[in-house]
């Protein structure tokens, strides 16, 4: 297992890489091809006040002058060294303008992460075991509600009753604990109506399974039999939804962290699509390709772990038939 | 040490408890059990008794109810499913207990045996967990004597290697370990009921025997009431005390096991008496003969494999699937491939149909040489041979009509008009029993026996020579079998067809085949005139699956009253 397993997570390994790779020539591609000089016109802006020769220093110092295949060559090396270049707006390196509003970003986004998994199982343990009369089968169509109202409606409304009417937290201190858990809230609904949806699934694709029933006839209660036999193999396939996710969550942020008035990389964007800052926009489109790229790798190697009947043949991963021949029907047993 | 005497104690105890003084009732009595989903009436008006220590079969084909009533027993009825009468458990109405009541009983007192083993544990999690849960209702403390309570039940269940069992996931192990895996979990904290749905339906023959024979003993030694479901009559003449024959969810007949098997009154159990192979061996006899008369004659054989050899290479490891095999098969006659899961009955007609190409050896059908072709020249092959499929229910396309399923191979040979062609589909409708208003139907609205006459007269529309069958009625029920069976001998009878039949079920292969190739570890290794295979089997795997066909009361090794012997017995699984 562990050797075939470990072939398996260097080929995936590799794979990543060369998608990141990938994802920044292509990012760099659109960008210089992008109509319009956003470069020169930002620096011929008269507001900016600078002279012909300062331009020309510029553009010298930021390589600009230079072939495009050499400024893709630097910038994808300087990309590989961890140097993203300078911004053209504050004149700072743009590693540090991201590491400062990062962290805070990561935080919104994981705690959103966190509530929408909770949400998720509390739903979907709700529609699989509440009493029918206490609203099992209003909660099925908690999803699509979930899913159909964005987020910043949600956010304005948890602001509006927590933060203005209950006084549960103060809007102009936005980092602290009760704005980041509302925030987050905000956030987390619509993930988990799409993780909830899968989830419900699954559930009652393998509540209806026969094991379920023979777990059932050895005395379980539903409890347990939620979490110690549905809840995984159930919750297989979600590991992959939630990779998928990451792009919303990610997405999602931008959004909340305005609403909520947040400082991060929302709102770095937001001044940088403003100003037409390149070098700043082209690291974070980078960087969501990195931490996309990344968070699948994850659930990849994961899967193999998760669930024992996948098999690692020659790097892919497949879930073995029951038997080499054909048998559709019967399961029979294989003896030899 | 302590530790170790706790659990001879435990041991000791859940063994040689004394049976209760048997009470005046009965341990389950059934009255008037009526099952319904949403408006359909799936069991009406049921009921039975079943004593301490005793065991009833429930009898009947797919659709009876028989399931259903093992589910309303162990209440694992689905949602929407309403159940009214009484099922009386110990002068408890399970019925009408709250799931909160019930539950104590799940387990400690009726014990399930599934009829799937391979679906019955949870994918995901070991054996060994799972096993905990069931070594969880002896009330007993200690986690490592619960541990050692599974394995000794694991090893008494007659799996050799207890720990390892233990330690795995379900889909490390075969079927028939894991059937013992499900009635070791079963029957480990003593129940006093234990409700076993078609228990072997999905195992080979030879296993099939092993896995009745320790739910016999331990049903004897447990001094358990069996209740179980079952739709092969033989099976339950053999092994139970009280026969309920059920159709459509309604009892046509019920009584002591030997009365209801030697003389049925309800015309319907003597059908299904009729129709089980293993006590009619001769049923077909005559059909088959004439066929032979009619058209055998000391041509070339139809079909010839001579040291025919095929590997596989699975996980770097070479598995010889085919080894040096050689038959021959007379035109107009029947030559049945039999041996268990995993025999190469299912790589030989693979080479056959030439879908795989063999290592060494040949292969040649109607003269026609089929290893070495290439994709466009075995067409020509497939017209004078032809698969029928397994399993009716996945084997057609459900979104096509019947005419268009029957039609495809005309239409991929491109033969006749299509006035022609109709006019052959018509034929080949008429030929397999087929009425002409079932061609614009789609299969999902045909039964199961009707699709399987779909599949053959699809092999039979463009008038091939051979027509290899793949257990063509293992997804049947017994009697739609039987109507299969007739189908298959008549149209040989008439058109000369040859047949190879592939099948585990030998009292079907001695209904119908004309010569047999025994298979094991694929080599063949015995093979003749089905008189001689069945009548003087040499070889001690012949012999063994011979053993195993299931005779009903005729059989001397009757299992219901066994001599008091050792209290388990350890054995191998293959």
């Amino acid at each position: 297992m562990s050797n075939a397993y470990l072939t398996y997570a260097a080929k995936r390994l590799g794979q990543a890489v060369v998608v990141i790779l990938l994802a920044y020539v292509f990012t760099f591609v659109v960008v210089s091809i992008l109509p319009g000089d956003p470069i020169t016109s930002v620096l011929r802006n008269p507001q900016n006040g600078f002279s012909e020769e300062e331009i020309a220093e510029i553009i010298a110092a930021q390589g600009l002058d230079k072939p495009v295949i050499i400024q893709l060559w630097n910038s994808l090396t300087g990309f590989l060294t961890g140097d993203l270049g300078m911004s053209m707006r504050s004149n700072r390196p743009v590693s540090t303008l991201i590491s400062e509003v990062l962290p805070s970003t990561l935080i919104l986004a994981s705690v959103g992460l966190a509530v929408a998994l909770i949400l998720a199982i509390v739903v979907a343990y709700g529609t699989r075991f509440l009493p029918k009369r206490y609203g099992q089968g209003l909660l099925r169509g908690f999803p699509s509600l979930f899913l159909s109202v964005p987020n910043f409606v949600i956010g304005l409304v948890l602001i509006h009753l927590f933060g203005f009417q209950l006084g549960i937290f103060r809007v102009i201190n936005p980092d602290s604990f009760w704005a980041t858990l509302f925030a987050a809230i905000a956030l987390g609904i619509p993930i988990s109506a799409q993780i909830a949806e899968v989830l419900i699934a699954n559930l009652d694709k393998e509540a209806e399974q026969e094991y379920a029933a023979v777990a059932r006839s050895r005395g379980l209660g539903q409890a347990r039999l939620f979490a110690k036999h549905l809840l995984k193999p159930a919750s297989l396939p979600v590991v992959t939804v939630i990779a998928l996710t990451i792009g919303e969550l990610l997405g999602g942020s931008l959004i909340t962290e305005t609403v909520f008035g947040r400082t991060g990389i929302g709102s770095l964007v937001q001044r940088s699509v403003s100003t037409q800052d390149l070098p700043v926009l082209q690291a974070i489109v980078s960087l969501g390709a990195v931490i996309f790229v990344l968070v699948n790798l994850v659930a990849d190697l994961l899967y193999p772990l998760l669930d024992p009947r996948v098999k690692i043949l020659g790097g892919q991963k497949r879930r073995p038939t029951t038997a080499d021949e054909p048998s559709i029907g019967s399961t029979k047993a294989v003896t030899s | 040490m302590a530790s170790q005497d706790r659990l001879t104690d435990t041991l000791i105890r859940a063994i040689t408890i004394a049976p209760a003084p048997q009470p005046a009732a009965p341990l389950l009595r059934v009255d008037n059990l009526s099952v319904s989903y949403g408006r359909q009436d799936v069991v009406h008006d049921v009921g039975f008794e079943l004593g301490r220590g005793k065991s009833l079969a429930l009898i009947g084909e797919s659709g009876s109810g028989k399931s259903t009533i093992a589910r309303a027993v162990l209440r694992l009825l689905p949602n929407g499913a309403r159940a009214s009468g009484a099922v009386q458990f110990n002068e408890q109405n399970l019925l009408a207990l709250p799931e909160r009541r019930f539950r104590p009983l799940r387990g400690r007192q009726i014990g399930f045996v599934p009829q799937d083993p391979g679906n019955a544990l949870n994918p995901v999690r070991t054996i060994g967990v799972q096993a905990m849960e069931a070594a969880a209702l002896t009330d007993e403390p200690s986690v490592a004597i619960r541990r050692a309570l599974i394995l000794d039940t694991f090893a008494k269940v007659g799996l050799d290697n207890p720990q390892r069992a233990y330690d795995s996931y379900p889909h490390q192990l075969s079927g028939g370990m894991l059937q013992r895996v499900l009635i070791g979990l079963a029957v480990l904290p003593r129940p006093a009921l234990l409700v076993a749905d078609e228990p072997t339906s999905a195992l080979d023959v030879t296993i099939q025997k092993r896995i009745l024979d320790l739910l016999s003993r331990l049903q004897h030694d447990l001094n358990i009431s069996l209740l179980l479901i079952t739709h092969d009559l033989a099976i339950a003449a053999e092994r139970t005390d009280t026969l309920v024959v059920l159709k459509n969810g309604v009892v046509q007949e019920a009584g002591k096991t030997s009365a209801v098997f030697s003389s049925p009154s309800s015309a319907y159990a003597r059908k299904l008496h009729a129709d089980v192979p293993a006590l009619n061996p001769d049923r077909y006899a005559r059909l088959r003969e004439t066929g032979l008369r009619l058209h055998r004659t000391e041509e070339a054989p139809k079909i010839e494999v001579s040291a025919v050899t095929k590997k596989f290479t699975v996980d770097g490891k070479v598995l010889t699937a085919v080894n040096d095999i050689s038959f021959a098969v007379a035109p107009g006659t029947t030559h049945a491939l039999v041996g268990e899961s995993g025999s190469g009955k299912t790589t030989t007609i693979r080479l056959l149909l030439g879908l795989e190409e063999p290592d060494s050896g040949e292969i040649s059908v109607a003269g026609e040489q089929v290893s070495g072709r290439s994709r466009e020249s075995l067409r020509a092959v497939w017209r004078h041979l032809q698969l029928v499929y397994q399993n009716p229910f996945t084997s057609l396309d459900p979104t096509w009509t019947v005419e268009h399923l029957v039609r495809e191979p005309l239409d991929r040979f491109k033969i006749g008009t299509s006035k022609e062609r109709a006019e052959q589909v018509r034929q080949a409708i008429a030929n397999v029993g087929l009425d002409e208003h079932l061609l614009t139907r789609k299969p999902g609205a045909l039964s199961g026996g009707q699709r399987q006459r779909v599949a053959i007269a699809r092999s039979l529309v463009l008038k091939p020579d051979v027509i290899v069958l793949d257990e063509p009625t293992s997804a049947l029920d017994v009697s739609v079998q039987a109507d299969i069976v007739e189908v298959l001998l008549s149209l040989q009878a008439r058109l000369g067809l040859t047949y190879v039949f592939v099948s585990h079920d030998l009292a079907l292969v001695r209904q119908l085949a004309h010569t047999v190739s025994v298979m094991q570890r694929g080599s063949i290794v015995e093979h003749g005139t089905v008189a001689d295979i069945f009548g003087n089997p040499q070889h001690p795997y012949t012999a063994s699956l011979l053993a195993s066909i299931p005779g009903g009361i005729a059989d001397p090794v009757r299992m219901t009253h066994p001599k008091p012997r050792q209290v388990f017995r350890k054995e191998q699984i293959a």
